[in-house]
């Protein structure tokens, strides 16, 4: 059925605690934590290395409430909203109250999402068993769309950078013919399958980030806080009164902003706690640190964990830059996701859920009762930290391609391609997605073309290929109108 | 109509693409020039400058070739030696020169180096870079890159 055992029980707690220390302190994020210790599973087979990676990103996206709360920076990007309620409500002493129903919003977002991911990845993978290579070929160039509806203000970069990381995938060699195009013939040797994901991602996540901060001077003193821990207001589950239709709301929005392609935690969490303020009693309240807004905007985030894990399963597409970082996991262990995945590796797939319900529980229970030392996380100084992930990195990039010092050189190489995307605002988790989807996109569009003699209407001709048409298009006008909105409001502010 | 022919079927993809690039750049160029003649700009500005004002030269030049001096040196010395030397380099390149602080980036760099080394190269028996510097015990099979 599934695998758990001591082991399994172990490296799960290890990731969680992991996790949450590297979603606890600012600038360093969940996906980091993903990608960083990703190396550490070559060891491992499959089914435990799940447990350690689900575990890394379920505490790496649960760690960011900890300094949002406390010092009003969110620790990653999801945990944005948190800091509108949670930092007033530490402010005024009730910090431990704060990050108690942060925590059980996280859990319930967390357990809410694995159930839809149980429902909802059968379900699409079945109907995805349907797709010959057009309609594959369409889903991936739907999932590019999206990337653009959500690209806020910024859809044409968002795009230009998605194709980009096409463009940037397919150099190496193509497996039908067996030549090579845009590899200088030096490089012929070391690329035949172009670079590889593992040295890229790091580099876009974790190399660019140090030399962003290196930039900056790496001088971050955090303030220590005292009197925000004082339990002047003690949490109960009481709190949660009156808020089960912000909680259910909350987690399915995020869930959903999970399953779309390219769509991170933050936007999630935006969302949802727009709504929580749409839908409220009192709406003047929220932002003034009330348990409502941070239930909102840490339910979705949590939420988001399950929703990613859906389009990763059924259709082979991350939905996220840490389900990305799990998609190599599985391309390491020789298993392809895929429409196919659940039928041919039902064991696989059940200890995914357990996995996923027991990181959330480890979650609980690592960050509950002991909430009070784990705020200290947010002092350990970044600068001493950074030395040994650029390190534990170097291991990763090495240990890719079983030891070579090309994925090396290719790791530092994107850490400063990383690093120019955001000097010109190009979004790098556009370029990643469009990085991974690359190939695959080829592969079925000349396999279409080839089987159709050459005529570009067999992807005009099936009716799933209009619904995946029409969605493309619904996308593309979202984005458009969105992007408008985006534009004219900053316009309005900066007025 | 696009005719797959076997001999140069790797660059329609890349063409396809390459071409997608050149309207989007476009598209990118006219929609954000548009919108600045809109607010009174003109079309084409200056770009700002890439790094920010007053940034810190030393540590991002210094991480840069520190980086690279670790990548070149990992083959030479074996993982374990050059992780000490330039996890030690980073510290102090972070941190500073202060007596306390080069003492603390030393014990960092030793103990992280080796604890990463023994834990990556002989408990999960993972290749790591080795040199000079690597040793060997063949008798119980493990290698201390």
């Amino acid at each position: 059925m599934f695998d758990i055992g001591v082991l399994q029980i172990l490296v799960t707690i290890l990731g969680v605690v992991v996790g949450i220390i590297f979603g606890a302190i600012p600038g360093m994020t969940a996906t980091m934590a993903v990608a960083v210790f990703l190396p550490m599973t070559y060891a491992y087979d499959l089914h435990t290395a799940l447990y350690l990676l689900l575990g890394l990103y379920v505490g790496g996206i649960t760690g960011g409430l900890v300094p949002a709360i406390l010092i009003n920076i969110p620790g990653t990007p999801s945990s944005i909203t948190t800091t509108f309620d949670g930092y007033p409500m530490a402010k005024r002493g009730a910090g431990e109250r704060a990050l108690k129903i942060g925590i059980v919003s996280s859990f319930l977002g967390g357990m809410i999402s694995l159930v839809a991911l149980w429902l909802f990845t059968p379900l699409l993978s079945a109907a995805a068993l349907k797709f010959s290579s057009v309609e594959k070929f369409l889903i991936i160039l739907f999932a590019l769309t999206v990337i653009a509806a959500l690209s806020k203000g910024q859809m044409l970069r968002g795009v230009f950078n998605g194709f980009l990381g096409v463009l940037v995938s397919l150099m190496g060699m193509f497996s039908v013919n067996n030549s090579f195009r845009m590899v200088p013939s030096f490089l012929q040797s070391k690329m035949q399958e172009g670079f590889q994901l593992l040295p890229v991602l790091i580099g876009l996540f974790a190399i660019a980030q140090i030399f962003e901060e290196a930039e900056e001077g790496m001088r971050f003193k955090i303030e220590k806080v005292n009197d925000e821990m004082d339990s002047k207001e003690k949490f109960s589950f009481r709190d949660f009164k009156g808020q089960g239709v912000n909680v259910i709301r909350s987690a399915f929005v995020g869930t959903f902003m999970g399953v779309l392609p390219g769509v991170g935690g933050s936007a999630a969490s935006i969302l949802a706690y727009a709504q929580a303020k749409n839908f409220s009693k009192h709406p003047e309240l929220l932002g003034t640190g009330v348990p409502e807004g941070i239930v909102a905007s840490e339910t979705s985030n949590n939420g988001l964990t399950g929703g990613a894990l859906i389009p990763l399963l059924s259709l082979g597409i991350p939905g996220d830059s840490t389900t990305a970082v799990l998609i190599s996991a599985f391309m390491l262990q020789g298993i392809q996701v895929g429409p196919l995945f659940i039928t041919q590796n039902p064991e696989t797939w059940n200890t995914i859920l357990v996995a996923l319900l027991l990181c959330n529980i480890v979650m609980f229970l690592c960050m509950f009762y002991p909430i009070k030392w784990i705020s200290k996380i947010i002092y350990i100084p970044r600068q001493r930290l950074y030395p040994v992930i650029i390190m534990i990195c170097i291991v990763g990039a090495y240990a890719t391609k079983n030891g070579r010092i090309f994925d090396v050189w290719t790791l530092l190489a994107f850490g400063l391609v990383g690093y120019i995307f955001g000097k010109i605002h190009l979004p790098a988790s556009c370029f990643l997605i469009g990085f991974i989807l690359g190939k695959d996109l080829e592969n079925y569009f000349i396999q279409s073309v080839s089987a159709s003699k050459g005529s570009l209407m067999v992807f005009f001709t099936r009716p799933i290929g209009w619904v995946i048409w029409l969605l493309i298009a619904a996308s593309i006008a979202y984005a458009i109108i969105d992007n408008r909105n985006t534009k004219k409001r900053e316009q309005q502010k900066q007025a | 109509m696009i005719k797959v022919v076997y001999s140069t079927q790797h660059w329609i993809m890349p063409q396809i693409v390459m071409g997608v690039l050149v309207i989007l750049l476009a598209a990118v160029i006219i929609t954000e020039g548009m919108a600045r003649v809109k607010s009174g700009q003109p079309f084409l500005v200056k770009p700002g400058r890439f790094f920010i004002p007053e940034y810190d030269k030393l540590k991002f030049w210094g991480t840069l070739i520190l980086f690279i001096g670790y990548i070149f040196t990992l083959d030479i010395l074996g993982f374990t030696v050059t992780s000490i030397i330039f996890v030690f380099l980073f510290n102090l390149l972070y941190t500073g020169l202060e007596r306390k602080k080069v003492i603390v980036s030393l014990i960092i760099a030793v103990v992280s180096s080796i604890i990463l080394s023994v834990m990556f190269g002989v408990i999960f028996n993972i290749t790591l870079p080795s040199g000079m510097c690597s040793v060997t015990f063949a008798d119980f099979g493990f290698t201390i890159y």
